[in-house]
């Protein structure tokens, strides 16, 4: 059998050959490049596949260095290029490049059929992006992951800036690409750190920085780091852990740098789609799974994560409540599904994290894409209060949507439920075991439920229910089946999806149909998983001398019984709320929290203030002390020299006799200064 | 009957100070050189001299160079004084002040 590590590269690379072909020849190929497009990520996702086929049936991990970018001479640091491919990253493999074939395949719908200009840059663009998060998704170490990471957030700009000669997107995109890189500024110093402190930024293998980590910390193994500042091992490896969580807090939206994602709705909705399930925001999570070894040594990193992700899962779906665009709502709903799996990653559940990240791609993904072909339908109009009644009128659009909405509130059995149902009751083991922030982090999601479930359904009952409140929801327009195969494919997979993990009712099913669990933690594979297994990663969390925490075992019938009922609550609150043929716009009864709502609680003007307030007058002092103090020493040195020079000039007459007398005057100064010295007199 | 060192001196010494003052009040070019001259035999004597007093030639074989130089320079001088006096018409040093600040 053909071993099919031999040419998993390919994975990334060919969508980069897509790239390249579409960049130089886009114009004339069909569909302006789509074709290429499709077929890349239709092999990447079948090699994905494959390797997921394969680990399954007991292959073994595919760690390999492939280039080495830096060498350094047994002092140096080595800064190389490699792959690593362990059960997490051909998961995450063939998500992407699903998405991405999914996605590529509806924008023949939603860009070619609608006579779209600049496909080409629109393709090539997608195939860019796909091939950054791939690459960024099999990296083996820090370095390579912190240069695709970049990459990602470049296409992300192009993507989202798609339509430059409009106002909005321009903005939309350079905010996206501002705000994310105030986040991965930090990564990058996180970076050097790691480089700095273990000498190798490596995930795996017997040096890599985690397992050098984790040994110097634990007092059966001896390790060597350098701290730096004075600061002790365990505190500098959390202020590393904390600068790596800049750039993940950055690129998956978490409050407080979020304000990014809600505009970056500018872009197509297709890009929408591919930066909000898989790519883009997903990297930031994807990271610290990554690298959660590192993270569970540091009780400090985790509980600020699971504590930013709580607040974040809460903040934003408060937000989401009163938008009245589609994909604004949509928007807030990925802040606030990121949220939950930062909840889950700081709460100790690395595979509800990995479960909810898998299966909030698949709905995620399929709302957007539903959310398009709404957008295709009314003509881009994206205002709910327009729409109405299309539930007769589109249905595959609407059972799909239906679909994705019930995964994304979490209704019981679709897979929003599953993995919902897994990030909160992971979360709450380890809190009720004296862990106050995680309980904190487990209110603001279970909040969160009801929320989420209540916004969700006042938009999917607002979009197709009740009758249609405009003439272009009357008669939408059309959509074509390259439109309709990725929403059904989709929904089917939001249905079902769950199967993979089915926590909440492992009492009857037993431990071993957790096929997820199994997985990440290595069970299917030939060899061992070592520290990138699930198990190990609970070994660490366990362990006093890192994370220390501990298990409560409950039931998990109870908290999934319960997160169902929260989910009930806000799914009822919205039929009561909005149904009928003539729904009232309730939302405007909260008055000035819904205008403190809509208005993103000022976040954007106080950042805004941030710059123009703090950041520019503090500008504008240091180029006056610039401008003065320092180029004032400079310049007046130089007019120190031009004026005594203009002055001393004066000695040169021209006259040779003038010379003479100078030079014979010198000469007897000279025997003069001699002659004092040297006692003559 | 030898002369005593210090009378050499005396004479370099005043040829020297001649030469000076001509080089110091003098405006022709031609007399420039002649002082220019006088310093370099100036120099020449108290080789010489030093050469007698100590038995040893060097100086003398000095004093040949200083010969030498004194004629090279005595050519190039004079190049010099008629380029001069074909751009200024005259040879008088204080006339030519075009190379100033």
């Amino acid at each position: 059998m053909v071993d099919v590590f031999n040419f998993v590269e390919a994975i990334a690379l060919v969508p980069l050959a897509s790239f390249v072909l579409v960049l130089l020849l886009g114009d004339r190929m069909p569909k302006k490049g789509a074709i290429s497009g499709i077929a890349a990520t239709g092999f990447s996702l079948a090699i994905s596949l494959w390797v997921v086929l394969d680990l399954a049936m007991g292959g073994e991990v595919y760690h390999e260095e492939l280039f080495t970018f830096v060498a350094g001479d047994d002092v140096g640091v080595e800064l190389m290029f490699g792959l690593l491919i362990d059960p997490l990253a051909a998961l995450m493999l063939t998500i992407v490049s699903l998405i991405a074939f999914l996605v590529h395949l509806f924008s023949l719908g939603y860009m070619n059929d609608e006579g779209e200009i600049g496909l080409r840059r629109y393709y090539a663009s997608l195939s860019l992006f796909t091939f950054s998060m791939l690459a960024f998704v099999y990296s083996n170490n820090l370095l390579m992951a912190f240069m695709f990471f970049e990459l990602v957030g470049l296409c992300s700009f192009l993507l989202i800036g798609f339509w430059f000669r409009d106002d909005g997107p321009p903005s939309a995109a350079k905010k996206a690409f501002l705000v994310t890189r105030f986040g991965d500024y930090f990564f990058l110093v996180g970076v050097v750190a790691v480089l700095g402190t273990f000498g190798t930024a490596a995930f795996a293998g017997e040096h890599s920085f985690i397992i050098e980590a984790t040994h110097v910390l634990d007092p059966s193994h001896s390790g060597e780091m350098n701290t730096f500042f004075g600061l002790g091992e365990q505190a500098w490896i959390t202020v590393i852990a904390l600068l790596v969580l800049g750039g993940v807090v950055g690129k998956s939206a978490q409050f407080p740098l979020h304000t990014w994602l809600p505009d970056a709705m500018e872009g197509p909705t297709p890009v929408s789609a591919l930066i909000h399930a898989a790519t883009m925001v997903a990297a930031g999570v994807y990271l610290v799974m990554r690298m959660y070894g590192f993270y569970a040594l540091s009780p400090t990193a985790l509980s600020i994560i699971a504590l930013i992700g709580g607040f974040t899962a809460f903040f934003a779906a408060t937000m989401a409540l009163v938008k009245q665009e589609l994909k604004q709502v949509l928007a807030y709903s990925t802040v606030s599904q990121y949220g939950y799996m930062m909840l889950a990653l700081g709460g100790g559940g690395y595979v509800g994290a990995v479960f909810h990240l898998t299966t909030h791609a698949i709905f995620k993904a399929l709302l957007f894409l539903g959310a398009g072909a709404v957008i295709i339908a009314m003509h881009h109009n994206e205002n709910m209060w327009d729409m109405g009644g299309l539930k007769s009128r589109m249905p595959v659009t609407y059972w799909t949507f239906l679909f994705g909405s019930l995964a994304l509130a979490g209704i019981f059995p679709f897979a929003g439920f599953w993995s919902k149902d897994e990030v909160l009751l992971e979360t709450l083991q380890h809190g009720l075991s004296g862990e106050p922030i995680l309980l904190v982090g487990y209110g603001f999601g279970a909040a969160a439920v009801v929320l989420t479930a209540l916004y969700t359904f006042r938009m999917v009952f607002l979009t197709f229910h009740g009758d249609p409140r405009t003439e272009t929801a009357e008669d939408p327009e059309p959509i074509g089946w390259n439109m309709k195969f990725p929403l059904v494919v989709l929904g089917v997979l939001s249905a079902v999806a769950g199967v993979i993990n089915l926590g909440a009712i492992k009492e009857f099913i037993g431990e071993d149909a957790l096929f997820l669990k199994k997985w990440l933690e290595g069970k299917t594979l030939d060899g061992e998983l070592g520290s990138l297994s699930a198990k190990e990663y609970h070994h660490i969390l366990e362990s006093d001398y890192a994370a220390g925490y501990e298990v409560t075992e409950i039931s998990p019938l109870g908290p999934g019984a319960l997160a169902l009922v929260l989910a009930l609550i806000g799914l009822g609150g919205a039929v009561a709320l909005y149904r009928g043929s003539e729904p009232t716009p309730h939302m405007t009864k909260l008055g000035r929290v819904r205008t403190l709502l809509m208005n993103n609680y000022y976040l954007d003007e106080f950042q805004v203030w941030l710059a123009t307030g703090l950041t520019a007058p503090l500008a504008r002092a240091a180029n006056k002390f610039d401008q003065s103090g320092i180029d004032g020493v400079v310049n007046g040195t130089g007019s120190v020299s031009m004026f005594t020079g203009q002055r001393f000039r004066k000695i040169q007459t021209g006259i040779v006799t003038n010379y003479a007398a100078l030079l014979t005057m010198g000469l007897v100064l000279l025997l003069l200064v001699f002659a004092l010295m040297g006692g003559w007199f | 009957m030898t002369v005593p060192l210090e009378l050499y001196l005396v004479l370099s010494a005043s040829v020297f100070c001649a030469g000076l003052f001509g080089i110091l009040v003098r405006q022709s070019a031609l007399h420039f050189l002649m002082a220019v001259e006088l310093m370099l035999n100036a120099a020449n004597i108290n080789l010489v001299a030093f050469s007698l007093e100590h038995g040893n030639l060097t100086g003398q074989v000095f004093a040949l160079f200083g010969l030498a130089l004194a004629a090279a320079e005595v050519a190039i001088g004079i190049g010099i004084i008629l380029v001069l006096n074909r751009n200024f018409d005259n040879i008088d040093v204080t006339d030519a002040v075009t190379m100033r600040w």
